[in-house]
């Protein structure tokens, strides 16, 4: 495989006691690239979520990750800083500034209580360094103005430009976007997206120098537009495939039922509603109409597009 | 009309003028209460509480101290040991409960029932069990203000959102560190809120185990001089527990505005 993967779910199922939520999704993400979860509400893309990042782990299967040194997978086992996440709410801490906000994973990640407590001078040495590094990122993401201020002096776009820099000043292999724009408005919320797109030309750029992409994204929307103006790669999750032809007697969760890639776009880029429009008909008719139950394995076809050579972005 | 704001230069004047308009009706029924008896002393005059003020900071005959500084000392000191005590241990226990689910399965259902049980009725259990001396009204204090405190903790702990606690688990936060850097800081200023509430009920806790047992300190010297009807006496010591009062909740929300900039502009 010439595509080095981050991060891999597994066989993972999961239930609420008799309420059947995943079955079997299996998902193999590939360094430096923008992956979109979409599906219809109730479909799990947040229980998957929560399986990835390790609160919530699932009933059945693993999920694996493997850093860019390479090495061998490893078995996630709760939360880690591997893994970053950006919440539609709640991802930033009230009682921190801006800049304190993303120093905080620095300092979480660098030093602990009793070294902060028993050696202050140089605690504080260390501070300061980390506090301009997260200046640095959030000029970088147009933020320099907002840096002393408190989250509830904040916009809710420029809340999530935040939350995105403290999860970034990690350098973790994964993002992981939960609805990140769900409250937004629209403009913001474009303003936003193209940030992503402006990550993933970095990706590009690096994968052209054959280094390793240093983002590697996945973000759960219910905005179809979105997933595929952001993602290089789209993924259905959806209960209504043809679980009747595997031998179940009823529906034993949702599960991959679309996994294409998606154009790939420039920040400053015009979209072209055509290919928006023939892929948005797709993954409705493959994820999200009740009556149209197929072969879960239809529209899975990512790997094979990326064998037969028409990888783009990153995969290109 | 409901809500109509008034012009911010009436505010200033319309409180005084309350506090003027009392002052005033109390001179009146003094007045004409010693009209009709000259040597009352229930409504005392002005020139009466005067002589009271003088009575507290003179030094005391027998003893060579003044009133009010040994009872200031004795009552200020239970106070603040009481406080203390009550206000750490229920850091402690509100910390434990909102953050493992056994010691909050343990100690919920105790400790919401001990909240409803008024400390003034359960005097007699502190008596018993450590005496009448300072330690008495130091455990009476830290068990009144105990339960109710613990509880607002315990509430505010529970709030914290989830993800917060993810997300910081995320950044590579330990379970020390999510207590201290993530719960204690978001806590913070509620839990000064709950402090500075309790205030009040401590400070009747302690007044009315002092009018029981005792020999010095504000509760023993108000039941003694309004048993003597001196209430020349009385008012003085009610107007410094007021403004002792009234302090300590303005020095806590100082502490508030100073400790957590964040929260007091986001509450408005």
């Amino acid at each position: 495989m010439p595509f080095p993967i981050v991060l891999e779910c597994r066989n993972i199922s999961h239930w609420f006691g008799a309420n059947r939520v995943l079955h079997d999704v299996n998902l193999k993400v590939v360094r430096g690239e923008i992956v979109a979860v979409v599906g219809p509400s109730g479909c799990g893309k947040s229980t998957l979520l929560r399986a990835i990042v390790g609160t919530h782990p699932p009933c059945e299967g693993r999920v694996l990750m493997q850093s860019a040194q390479g090495g061998c997978e490893r078995p996630i086992t709760g939360p880690g800083r591997d893994r970053g996440i950006v919440y539609q709410n709640y991802s930033l801490f009230p009682f921190l500034t801006a800049r304190e906000n993303v120093a905080m994973g620095l300092m979480l990640d660098q030093t602990d209580l009793p070294f902060r407590l028993l050696r202050f001078p140089l605690w504080r040495k260390m501070r300061k360094i980390h506090l301009e590094e997260a200046e640095a990122l959030l000029g970088r993401l147009k933020l320099a103005d907002a840096v002393h201020r408190y989250p509830h002096q904040m916009s809710g776009g420029m809340r999530q430009r935040v939350a995105i820099a403290q999860t970034l000043i990690m350098k973790p292999e994964i993002v992981l976007l939960d609805e990140p724009f769900g409250a937004l408005d629209e403009a913001t919320r474009e303003e936003l997206q193209r940030m992503l797109l402006t990550l993933y030309l970095e990706n590009c750029g690096a994968r052209q120098r054959n280094e390793p992409p240093p983002y590697t994204v996945l973000i759960v929307t219910h905005e179809l537009n979105e997933a595929i103006y952001v993602g290089d790669r789209v993924a259905g999750l959806s209960q209504y495939w043809d679980w009747a032809k595997e031998g179940f007697h009823a529906c034993p969760g949702a599960t991959v039922v679309y996994d294409r890639q998606a154009p790939v776009y420039l920040p400053d880029q015009e979209r072209s509603y055509e290919t928006f429009l023939k892929q948005r008909r797709e993954i409705r008719h493959a994820a999200f109409e009740p009556q149209v139950l197929q072969d879960r394995e239809t529209f899975v076809r990512f790997w094979e597009e990326v064998r037969a050579g028409e990888g783009r972005g990153v995969l290109s | 009309m409901i809500r109509q704001p008034i012009k911010s230069r009436w505010i200033l004047p319309l409180g005084m003028l309350s506090v003027v308009v009392l002052l005033t009706a109390y001179t009146v029924l003094s007045h004409w209460q010693h009209g009709r008896n000259p040597d009352d002393t229930t409504i005392p005059t002005w020139r009466q509480l005067g002589d009271g003020v003088t009575k507290m900071w003179s030094p005391n005959a027998r003893s060579g101290e003044r009133w009010i500084v040994v009872d200031v000392r004795a009552t200020a000191l239970r106070l603040f040991l009481g406080l203390v005590c009550g206000v750490f241990g229920a850091i402690v226990l509100g910390l434990l409960m909102g953050c493992f689910a056994w010691i909050e399965a343990l100690l919920a259902p105790p400790l919401s029932l001990l909240a409803k049980v008024p400390p003034t009725a359960a005097l007699a259990v502190f008596f018993v069990l450590v005496g009448t001396g300072r330690e008495m009204y130091v455990a009476m204090i830290a068990f009144g203000v105990l339960p109710t405190l613990a509880q607002s903790v315990y509430f505010s702990v529970r709030d914290v959102p989830a993800e917060m606690l993810f997300k910081a688990r995320t950044l590579g936060a330990s379970q020390v560190e999510l207590i201290w850097n993530v719960i204690l800081r978001t806590i913070l200023p509620a839990l000064l809120d709950a402090i500075r509430l309790q205030i009040g009920p401590a400070m009747v806790y302690l007044i009315a185990a002092e009018m029981v047992v005792g020999d010095v300190g504000f509760g023993y010297r108000i039941r003694l001089q309004s048993r003597l009807l001196n209430m020349n006496i009385v008012y003085p010591y009610l107007g410094i527990l007021a403004a002792f009062g009234y302090l300590m909740d303005h020095a806590l929300r100082q502490v508030q505005r100073l400790a957590c900039p964040w929260y007091a502009e986001k509450e408005g």
